[in-house]
């Protein structure tokens, strides 16, 4: 009873009509890197200072903090949570170490370790509160944030804190080779950790797990709560680094550190394609991500972009990156 | 029937509604749909039948709008479609009406079939305009329209959405087993409801496991095997159950019945002493190796509680269990990772919410309660895991693309075996299966008891939770009976027969084989 007029349509035509779609799904899949490519070549079009040697580095050093915290918050997002006051507690963390190295005579190893130890503790922390409290962590990191940069502020009394020893500032201003600045080695070793921790260990794949399906991880033997807390403390530990690596690149701690990270460091792991419902996303694509936010930032800066335009430009480049990202899991899922 | 609603009134609109010709669907080099060529008559009940994984869901995603196909052409009343979403197929009057009905339970009846579609004035709900509305719809119905829809009954919570679709335009709908938890009478309700809506021009695509409801309500059918299509017919009339069941497997069905067995007590025997807390009384429960104990009680007897807190995802007051190959008995498990690291392995019966994690491969699933196994000090032995993913894919015939496929693109039936496999690989000393074969078709349920079966020639305790009455008596040894959070009574060997289970479980009424509870 089918009209046999286009009852002719080959079976096959599923593997051919396939193809444009896969190179499509190639291209949506990659397509932080597409648009990184493409930046490079518009900045370095209109300005041709962005190909030089130096402005490599420079990107290079901007990537770092932004790298650091962007691993840092890929982490809670990947078990289906989320940690705000991660930038609060990588400003807070590295004045604590300050003062305790100004005040307290700490050398700045001490200064910086206790920094470190500081932020794993904060995360270690949160992680508690959103499992065995059952806070909600938006809103728990939420407040944790407000608390952390209230401290700051208390402790530095609105001023910036530059009595950093020649120790604690090396690593931030190091060079070898003729110029090259050694502290993004720091965030390069980072993410190959950390991509080794996803893909290789149980606990990356635990971490996968949870952030799929909470339940059935529950169910197949996973310890979810124990998972979440080592992940939230992970965090924190990486938002310490990152603390620490800032305060020695600009050798001061402002009263307000880390705030403007924030929105940034949320936006690279998405870009990259880190799922806000957990369970999705890889370190690549976290790298990916900050150092396409880092071009748009030092691109407008150098492209002479006058600084009234640059956040507009930069939130809409920010945009369509998303905007992509969308189309692609609507086509592709 | 189906002659009576063949001619259309109106004379001029084509009779066919919807033509499919060519349709196909693939995720990678995996075809879900091939070549699928489908023709619907307005005013029809067409019903579409196959086993998990023949590509049921992924031929009425098609036509609802929730996929895309990669190939073919489908017609819709005269329209070619191109490519089309969900809105502009609802626009275009297709509804899909899922297995879990869309029903905002604290919503009364009325605010629920205006779902979306409220009435407004100046923007704000016109309430009179939508209970008139509502209380003319529901005439036909025993529904009132004021009910809070959470107090409604499966049947009702269907008819519901069924309404819904019709009254938001809707001349094509898609049930998508709309009796999975309906008892007897409410089925029979149902078709009523659905003859009576077919005689007001309504065309129904009815999809079931069931062959006897295709028989009795549909008056076309088309069978899927595989993602093509492995039969059709237009007219029912010289058709069987039997003749169905060949289409749907591609072979004759044969029931899977277990060699009942009294194990020989020589071996050690797993105890099970006192457990107390929440409803649960269970002084004393033995289980010899090798042997399959169905579970079996009302809902809220104690089955799925006991079975639940012997995995140690709720806990008791008291409780020991004694594992063969243990010395000693010890309390039950506090958690899951306890009881897994004891032998003790759990399938959910909540496939949705409690089974794969849909978005890693069948790999990662299948090796997911192992990964102490395959691995170092905390890192995965990808080789060793590979060996363990690729051996249960096979062993558990799985139909996908490969165990790097996702989850999420399988079948019900396969990620049922996805599931499976998993607690499988954990190699159990008591494997407690809650609702193994729930919402799977009849071939894979066979499988899967088959498998389970096989499993017990190793000398593995299996508990069988289960409500499908005429399945537990096929499958297992032994059965316990709960009432009140205890086992008031056991059948062995030759009394296990449906006529007594069902008789010791009082005069309420069973469930329909399969069904889910409410």
């Amino acid at each position: 009873m089918t009209t046999t007029t286009t009852a002719s349509v080959p079976a096959r035509s599923v593997a051919k009509s396939g193809e444009p779609r896969t190179i499509l799904a190639w291209v949506l899949q990659n397509v932080v890197w597409i648009w990184l490519v493409v930046l490079v070549a518009l900045f370095g079009l209109f300005n041709e200072f962005f190909f030089t040697m130096f402005n490599l580095q420079n990107i290079m050093v901007q990537a770092t903090v932004l790298g650091m915290l962007g691993l840092a918050m890929c982490l809670p997002l990947l078990v289906a949570e989320i940690d705000l006051s991660i930038p609060a507690n990588m400003g807070f963390s590295s004045a604590v170490g300050a003062i305790a190295m100004s005040q307290f005579g700490l050398p700045w190893v001490g200064g910086a370790l206790l920094g470190v130890g500081i932020a794993t503790l904060i995360g270690f922390f949160n992680g508690l509160c959103i499992t065995r409290l059952r806070m909600v962590s938006l809103i728990q990191s939420l407040a944790m944030m407000i608390i952390l940069q209230g401290a700051l502020l208390a402790m530095t009394r609105g001023k910036t804190l530059t009595q950093l020893s020649d120790g604690y500032v090396w690593i931030g201003q190091a060079n070898v080779l003729g110029g090259w600045p050694i502290m993004p080695l720091v965030f390069v070793a980072a993410a190959i950790a950390l991509a080794v921790l996803l893909r290789r260990t149980v606990f990356g794949r635990s971490i996968y797990a949870v952030g799929g399906n909470p339940v059935a991880s529950n169910s197949a033997g996973i310890r979810v709560n124990a998972v979440k807390i080592r992940t939230f403390t992970l965090a924190g530990f990486l938002a310490g680094i990152a603390g620490f690596l800032l305060g020695s690149w600009q050798m001061a701690i402002t009263s307000n550190q880390g705030d403007s990270f924030l929105l940034y460091a949320i936006a690279a792991p998405i870009i990259g394609g880190v799922s806000v419902f957990g369970g999705r996303g890889n370190v690549l694509g976290v790298v990916g991500g900050v150092l396409l936010l880092t071009v748009i930032q030092v691109g407008l800066a150098i492209v002479s972009v006058p600084s009234f335009y640059v956040g507009m430009i930069g939130g809409l480049m920010i945009f369509i990156a998303v905007a992509i990202d969308a189309l692609r899991v609507r086509m592709f899922s | 029937m189906y002659e009576a609603t063949a001619t259309d009134p109106s004379g001029t609109r084509p009779r066919v509604l919807l033509s499919m010709e060519g349709v196909g669907k693939s995720y990678g080099s995996f075809a879900a749909l091939a070549d699928v060529d489908l023709s619907i008559s307005r005013g029809s009940i067409h019903g579409l039948l196959g086993e998990n994984g023949a590509g049921k869901s992924t031929l009425v995603g098609i036509i609802s709008g929730q996929k895309q196909r990669n190939a073919g052409r489908v017609v819709l009343d005269g329209n070619d479609i191109e490519r089309a979403d969900v809105k502009s197929m609802e626009g275009a009057g297709v509804f899909l009406v899922t297995q879990e009905p869309m029903i905002i339970d604290h919503l009364s009846a009325a605010e629920n079939l205006m779902l979306g579609v409220w009435p407004s004035r100046r923007g704000m709900v016109d309430w009179r305009k939508l209970n008139a509305d509502a209380e003319r719809i529901l005439a036909d119905t025993d529904i009132p329209a004021g009910a809070r829809a959470g107090s409604l009954g499966a049947v009702a919570r269907r008819k519901i959405n069924i309404l819904r679709a019709m009254f938001s335009g809707g001349t094509l709908i898609i049930l998508d087993e709309p009796t999975a938890a309906l008892t007897v009478e409410d089925r029979d309700q149902l078709f009523d409801f659905m003859r009576r809506l077919k005689g007001d021009g309504v065309t129904f695509i009815f999809i079931s496991h069931y062959n006897d409801e295709i028989l009795e309500i549909c008056d076309a059918v088309t069978v899927l095997r595989d993602g093509v299509v492995a039969g059709s017919a237009d007219d029912l009339s010289g058709m069987t159950s039997e003749h169905l069941s060949e289409l749907v497997l591609g072979r004759g069905l044969e029931l899977f019945e277990r060699k009942r067995s009294d194990p020989r007590v020589t071996a050690e025997i797993l105890e099970i002493r006192d457990v107390r807390g929440g409803a649960l009384n269970v002084p004393h429960l033995d289980i010899k190796p090798g042997e399959v104990v169905g579970f079996a009680g009302l809902p809220g007897a104690g089955a799925k509680e006991l079975a639940r807190a012997l995995f140690g995802l709720v806990g008791v007051e008291s409780g020991t269990l004694r594992i063969p190959g243990h010395a000693a008995s010890s309390p039950l498990p506090r958690t899951p990772g306890d009881a897994l690291r004891a032998g003790i392995a759990y399938l959910s019966d909540d496939r949705r919410g409690d089974g794969a994690v849909s978005q890693m491969t069948v790999g990662q699933n299948i090796s997911l309660s192992s990964l102490d196994r395959i691995s170092h000090r905390g890192f995965l032995n990808s080789g060793d895991e590979r060996r363990l993913s690729a051996h249960y894919f096979d062993a558990m015939e799985i139909k996908a693309a490969g165990a790097d496929s996702v989850v999420d693109t399988l079948s019900g039936g396969n990620q049922q075996k996805v599931c499976l496999a998993r607690v499988l690989a954990t190699e159990p000393r008591l494997l407690i299966l809650d609702e193994p074969t729930r919402g799977i078709d009849v071939g894979v349920k066979q499988d899967v008891l088959r498998i389970i079966d096989r499993l017990t020639d190793t000398g593995v305790c299996v508990i069988l939770v289960s409500t499908d009455t005429d399945e537990l008596v096929r499958s297992v040894d032994r059965i316990c009976l709960f009432a009140d959070g205890g086992i008031v009574s056991e059948l062995h060997g030759e009394r296990i027969t449906s006529e007594r289970l069902r008789e010791l479980m009082g005069a309420r009424r069973l469930e329909l084989p399969g069904s889910d509870d409410r």
